[in-house]
């Protein structure tokens, strides 16, 4: 039987059996495999680096996506940075209230290839006609608009390979002023414990740049190695402590169905493990 | 001086052939003995993963022949990253090991999915820091060796006395050093230099384990197996005998690896030329062949190996005779004062063992082509066909001119 071995850590590391090999390219930049693994379903790899799968990606998605948009409660625009599997857009587009979302991503390609092999992953956002897809680099859009959001997303690779931009200084300086007053960054930020540099390193840029920043996290099965951390950056200190009674009401309010985020989850969501406290502190 | 052999003008049928067929001059790659060369060398050293070394003949065709049996790869640039990526062979299988890289090389290596790297000295340590949970390293100690045509513990490798202080070092910023390596050299003319290193470094991974530290636990015993340029038959397993029993002596926590080029590639490659021009200088008759010390002959230059020469012809008179390359450089003299038949204009002169170090070195002056690569499986020329017809190096023109206003 085929199996893939994940290339992220040299003495560690997940492998999967491919039961049926869906999908395989080689771009000019990087190379993509898409497989079918009963354990994890449609499992899409980069460069030897698994990147979503069917089973576990919502976990992700829910938490980049409801934590952000409840604790602000009033959010109307919405950006995307990356994302080309479109699930972080079907969570966005299922809050009613949302007028506008942007995505934008660097690789035409990859929409179209999630579109046709992990369609469970968008599950028609693509068409929901609050959606504008701009294909494009993220830096730089963040760079030139003049358009205005309430929460910006950065779901991005590693800091090592094409997403590498996304965790510059620039671009949360970018972001900073593309956010509306009270408005909210939220971006991924690695496995804290294997990659614990990376949230140091965001954590200092960040400091530099928002009145308030912090980081909240999710354990993911298939981003082994513990939880993965996401970045949180607001002029608003409140929103980080959003009450749960007000969580509540607002999830309620929603209408929204989720397997993973609840009012409780995003609460506790907040509360870091001491290694990962002490490394993000000065 | 290359060695010299005549051999029937019948005999030189098979490539002329292929040259009817592909165009000359041409560089055949018999897949057939790329197999078998990597097959005796893992019956001389069972036990012992074989990576083979990139660098000697960085070929598409060969990559693809050697990981279809399961070999892993040798890298040391990023060109050969892209090279071995765009083939779609598993990271897993491949070390990095140039001691000296710059940080655009080590994230281009783990963007690939390469966890694996070498270093010499402790400001190449260092670079390491931000890349600490993904990466295992290697030390490279150097052992200078004087039975190898090719030094290479001069360039690289630390002194022995250094490696405790290294070890110290990496454990103290929490990088995994998993093994230590060595290079004796290239084509080694026996294997003494090899198992001294051995020896020493079974000290060493011992000595180490007594202290409690995490375990060393690969021996990466490097490359340097030699073959005959000289048209006779290498033992490998004569050769790697001293070699088996020192690897014996380790403990059993262990694992091998070696990092052949040359062994692979060196007589998996036969260079045909045609003689394209004849002169008579001084008494000597001077043949120009399309192919010279420029192209795929630049090994009789840079890597010091002369190889073994053939021609065809029924003739048994022979003359003093020049066999020149085909730029304006005079120094493009592939053999001089040879004992040759006399050959014609379109008479083929051919250069065997010439696999590894020869098209990876050859250079575009004069603005002339590289040899096209064939594939062939044995003498099966019905089965040859070219390999891979993208030039595995920068296609011309090279540097962009950027004016200055």
């Amino acid at each position: 039987m085929p199996k893939f071995a994940e290339t992220l850590y040299d003495a560690y590391g997940q492998e999967f059996r491919i039961d049926e090999l869906l999908h395989e390219v080689k771009t000019e930049h990087q190379h993509l495999i898409i497989f079918h693994n009963a354990a994890f379903g449609r499992v899409l790899v980069l460069d030897g680096v698994v990147q979503t799968t069917e089973k576990d990606e919502f976990i992700y998605h829910e938490m980049l996506t409801h934590v952000p948009i409840l604790a602000h409660g009033s959010v109307r625009r919405v950006l995307i940075i990356g994302g080309g599997d479109g699930a972080m857009l079907r969570e966005v587009t299922r809050h009613r209230r949302i007028e506008a979302v942007t995505q934008v991503e660097i690789d035409r390609q990859v929409i179209e290839m999630c579109r046709t092999y992990l369609p469970n992953h968008s599950q028609g956002a693509f068409d929901d006609p609050r959606v504008q897809i701009v294909i494009g680099d993220g830096s730089e859009f963040m760079a030139t608009t003049e358009e205005r959001f309430d929460v910006i997303i950065s779901d991005s690779t590693d800091p090592i390979g094409p997403g590498e931009a996304l965790f510059k200084e620039k671009f949360y300086a970018h972001c900073k002023s593309c956010l509306t007053p009270g408005g909210v960054l939220v971006a991924q930020n690695g496995v804290a414990y294997m990659q614990l540099d990376e949230a140091k390193t965001t954590a200092r840029r960040l400091q530099r740049i928002f009145d308030d920043w912090y980081f909240y996290s999710a354990a993911v099965p298939t981003y082994i190695g513990g939880i993965m951390a996401f970045a949180w950056a607001s002029d608003n200190p409140a929103l980080r402590h959003t009450a749960l009674a007000t969580l509540k009401e607002r999830f309620e309010k929603s209408g929204i169905e989720t397997r993973y985020y609840n009012p409780d989850i995003h609460q506790a969501s907040f509360a870091l493990p001491q290694y990962l406290i002490e490394a993000i502190g000065e | 001086m290359n060695r010299l052999n005549c051999a029937s003008y019948k005999e030189g049928e098979f490539y002329r052939d292929l040259i009817q067929q592909f165009g000359s001059p041409l560089l055949v790659l018999d897949a057939d003995t790329v197999r078998s060369q990597y097959r005796d060398l893992r019956q001389a050293l069972p036990g012992v993963e074989i990576y083979y070394a990139v660098k000697s003949l960085p070929h598409p065709a060969i990559l693809r022949i050697l990981s279809d049996l399961g070999a892993g790869f040798d890298l040391a640039s990023s060109g050969e990253i892209e090279l071995i990526r765009n083939l779609k062979i598993s990271a897993r299988s491949t070390i990095h090991s140039h001691p000296i890289k710059r940080d655009s090389d080590i994230r281009d290596g783990l963007r690939y999915g390469c966890t694996t790297y070498v270093v010499d000295n402790t400001d190449e340590l260092l670079k390491f820091i931000p890349y600490k949970h993904r990466v295992g390293l290697f030390i490279r100690i150097s052992f200078r060796s004087e039975a190898a045509v090719v030094d290479l513990s001069k360039k690289f490798g630390c002194a022995l006395e250094e490696v405790d202080a290294m070890l110290t070092l990496a454990a103290k910023l929490g990088i995994h050093i998993k093994g230590l390596c060595f290079h004796v050299g290239s084509q080694c003319t026996d294997a003494r230099q090899q198992v001294e290193a051995i020896h020493t470094c079974n000290t060493l991974i011992r000595r180490h384990h007594d202290t409690g530290a995490a375990p060393v636990s690969i021996l990466d015993i490097g490359g340097g197996f030699p073959i005959a340029y000289d048209g006779g038959r290498m033992d490998i397993a004569a050769y790697c005998a001293p070699i088996r029993q020192a690897l014996a002596a380790l403990p059993p926590y262990v694992n091998l690896i070696a990092e052949p080029g040359r062994f692979i590639s060196g007589p998996a490659m036969t260079c045909v030329t045609t003689v394209i021009g004849k002169a008579m200088r001084d008494g000597l008759r001077w043949y120009y062949l399309d192919d010279g010390v420029y192209g795929s002959f630049s090994g009789q230059i840079y890597d010091h190996m002369r190889y073994p020469l053939e021609c065809f012809s029924n003739d048994k008179e022979r003359f003093a005779t020049v066999l020149a390359g085909p730029t304006c450089d005079s120094i493009d003299v592939i053999a001089e004062d040879v004992a040759l038949p006399e050959l014609n204009l379109g008479d083929l002169v051919i250069g065997h063992m010439m696999g590894a170090y020869t098209l990876a070195s050859a250079t575009h002056f004069n603005l002339l082509k590289s040899a096209r690569v064939v594939e062939i499986n044995g003498r099966f020329k019905e089965t040859a066909r070219i390999a891979a017809e993208q030039d595995i190096r920068f296609p011309l023109p090279v540097n962009p001119v950027h004016q200055l206003h």
